[in-house]
């Protein structure tokens, strides 16, 4: 329990640019031999301090597999996460997960959603609500403490699982398609908030996604993954000027990068989309 | 007056001022069917269609009414219904959750058992009642055990129900935080139950209530049922009218009890 205190952000975090969690050739198969299927094939990469990387690809491409491996939801995997020289085989405390799905407790006010952690850890109830007030304020949901996720919309449910997620000081974030369910606007000034809370706390960031804008609006790299057996494709670094906004997307530059990484995607997510037809069509003639 | 109401429909109100309006048209209408209810009934009584006492006008269920209440004898008779509803409910309950979390927890139990409690569950109670008396005797124990029984299915079948219907993310939310075993039974399933849970009390307790009563018209010396049909042999029917308007209120009230419960958990 201290510990998770004394790694808090104050205390000394290593030097940006430094790399906080390894993924070393790692391997999921599901199923047995005969009908195994690779989820995610000799995968490698690094995040470093205060970086923001998205992993980007075609649906079924390994990506929510790769995130529970991360989260330490599947322990066993071929290969290393690491994060501090410690391979990940349960959830750790460095990592701080976000769903996809809406994850709030609807029986909590967002006050006691968001201090869920701090509770968990037996942290005193005057200072949890301290803490949990502040991250409240970071992610924009001042004045509504004392509501419940049933008032409360989906773009501010997600605010309200990120806020419950930061508040247990996480070093690496760790988001999988926070705001699929949510629509494009909606989507885009999340973005913004979630920018400036990244250069607020110099927050280390790994996103899941399969939203081409989003994740250049975002990150500082990318992780682009091929369709199943999961692979990295290529890793594309994103050089647009921070502090960014939701602006950026009006940019020659922007849409140059979007450009060049749909070029990667397209291929994958054709040949994603071919053989979910084929599945399709095959199931249809076997009745 | 037609146009009167059209215009009143125009005006814009809140949605606060249009709940309130409708309450109060709900309760209107409600004042009027009991209204409704108690003018056939006495146009009934005073029409002679029926035999005698069958059904007697309100004017002498009501003195019979403030009898019973001052009537010793129906309190302690009340008393003993009670707590043969509350300790079936009880016994009944604690067995209900227990079954159902172990139902609803492990795929393998529920296939293997839950047809058994699904099947068993409609099956009328009252057909075990000689085998009750038999086991713990006229007393209020067999009473007990029998309401315990049938109020154990509902509870059991809506836990597991709940159980099986806890959004998994929820649980994957508080492993990512590394709850213990025991903050995750405290802290995510049972209040992510309870409202299934609380159905099946609710329903438990209409259950244990009505077993309750029903054993103690067949065979016993004492409770509410017992009353019932000591004053049906008497052929005093506006007291028997009387105590059955007594055991809809208790009805009604306990329903309305874990009807405030439910919502103050919400």
């Amino acid at each position: 329990m201290t510990s998770v205190e004394t790694k808090s952000r104050a205390a000394g975090k290593p030097e940006t640019g430094q790399p906080v969690l390894i993924i070393d050739d790692v391997v999921k198969t599901f199923g047995d031999a005969e009908e195994a299927v690779t989820a995610v094939d000799h995968v490698s990469f690094n995040v470093k301090q205060g970086e923001f990387v998205a992993v980007i690809g075609p649906s079924g491409c390994g990506k929510s597999t790769l995130f529970n491996i991360i989260g330490g939801l599947l322990g066993e995997y071929d290969g290393n996460v690491m994060i501090d020289d410690e391979r990940i085989s349960g959830p750790h405390p460095a990592v701080g997960m976000v769903f996809q799905e809406e994850s709030t407790f609807p029986w909590r006010s967002v006050i006691d959603n968001v201090a869920f952690p701090l509770e968990l850890r037996g942290v005193a109830k005057s200072e949890r609500y301290d803490r949990a007030r502040h991250f409240i304020g970071l992610v924009g949901l001042d004045g509504f403490e004392k509501r419940f996720p049933s008032q409360l919309s989906g773009g501010m449910k997600q605010r309200v699982s990120i806020a419950r997620t930061l508040v247990s000081n996480p070093r690496i974030l760790l988001m999988d398609e926070p705001f699929a369910a949510l629509d494009e606007q909606t989507r885009l000034l999340l973005g913004d908030k979630i920018t400036q809370i990244q250069q607020e706390l110099k927050q280390t960031t790994l996103l899941i996604t399969h939203n081409l804008t989003e994740a250049v609006q975002l990150s500082d790299r990318i992780v682009v993954m091929t369709y199943r057996p999961g692979k990295v494709k290529r890793i594309a670094d994103i050089n647009l000027q921070r502090p960014r906004t939701s602006d950026v997307v009006g940019s020659d530059a922007f849409g140059h990068y979007v450009a060049e990484i749909w070029n990667d995607l397209r291929e994958e997510a054709s040949r994603g989309m071919q053989e979910t037809e084929q599945v399709a069509r095959a199931d249809r003639r076997h009745g | 007056m037609a146009s009167t109401g059209a215009i009143a429909m125009r005006v814009p109100v809140s949605r606060a001022v249009r709940e309130r309006r409708e309450t109060r048209n709900v309760f209107y209408v409600r004042a009027i069917v009991a209204l409704a209810i108690v003018a056939i009934w006495e146009g009934i009584s005073w029409s002679g269609l029926f035999f005698g006492d069958v059904v007697p006008s309100l004017a002498k269920i009501i003195p019979a009414l403030f009898k019973l209440l001052v009537n010793p004898a129906f309190w302690a008779n009340l008393q003993i219904t009670l707590v043969e509803a509350a300790a079936s409910l009880a016994i009944g309950a604690i067995a209900g959750i227990v079954v159902g979390i172990l139902l609803g927890s492990s795929r393998f139990f529920g296939a293997a058992f839950e047809p058994y409690v699904y099947y068993l569950s409609p099956t009328p109670r009252i057909i075990l009642f000689p085998i009750m008396i038999m086991w713990f005797g006229v007393g209020i124990a067999s009473k007990i055990a029998l309401g315990a029984l049938s109020s154990f299915f509902a509870i059991a079948l809506s836990t597991a129900a709940g159980m099986r219907q806890i959004d998994k993310v929820l649980i994957r939310v508080g492993r990512s935080f590394r709850a213990t075993p025991w903050q995750m039974a405290t802290k995510i399933y049972l209040p992510a139950m309870r409202l299934p849970v609380l159905t099946g009390i609710r329903l438990g307790l209409g259950n244990a209530l009505i077993t309750a009563l029903l054993a103690e018209t067949k065979l016993s010396n004492q409770g509410l049922g017992f009353m019932i049909m000591q004053i049906y042999t008497r052929f005093d029917m506006p007291t028997l009218y009387a105590l059955l308007i007594v055991v809809f209120f208790i009805a009604g009230a306990c329903n309305a009890v874990i009807g405030m419960i439910a919502r103050s958990t919400k």
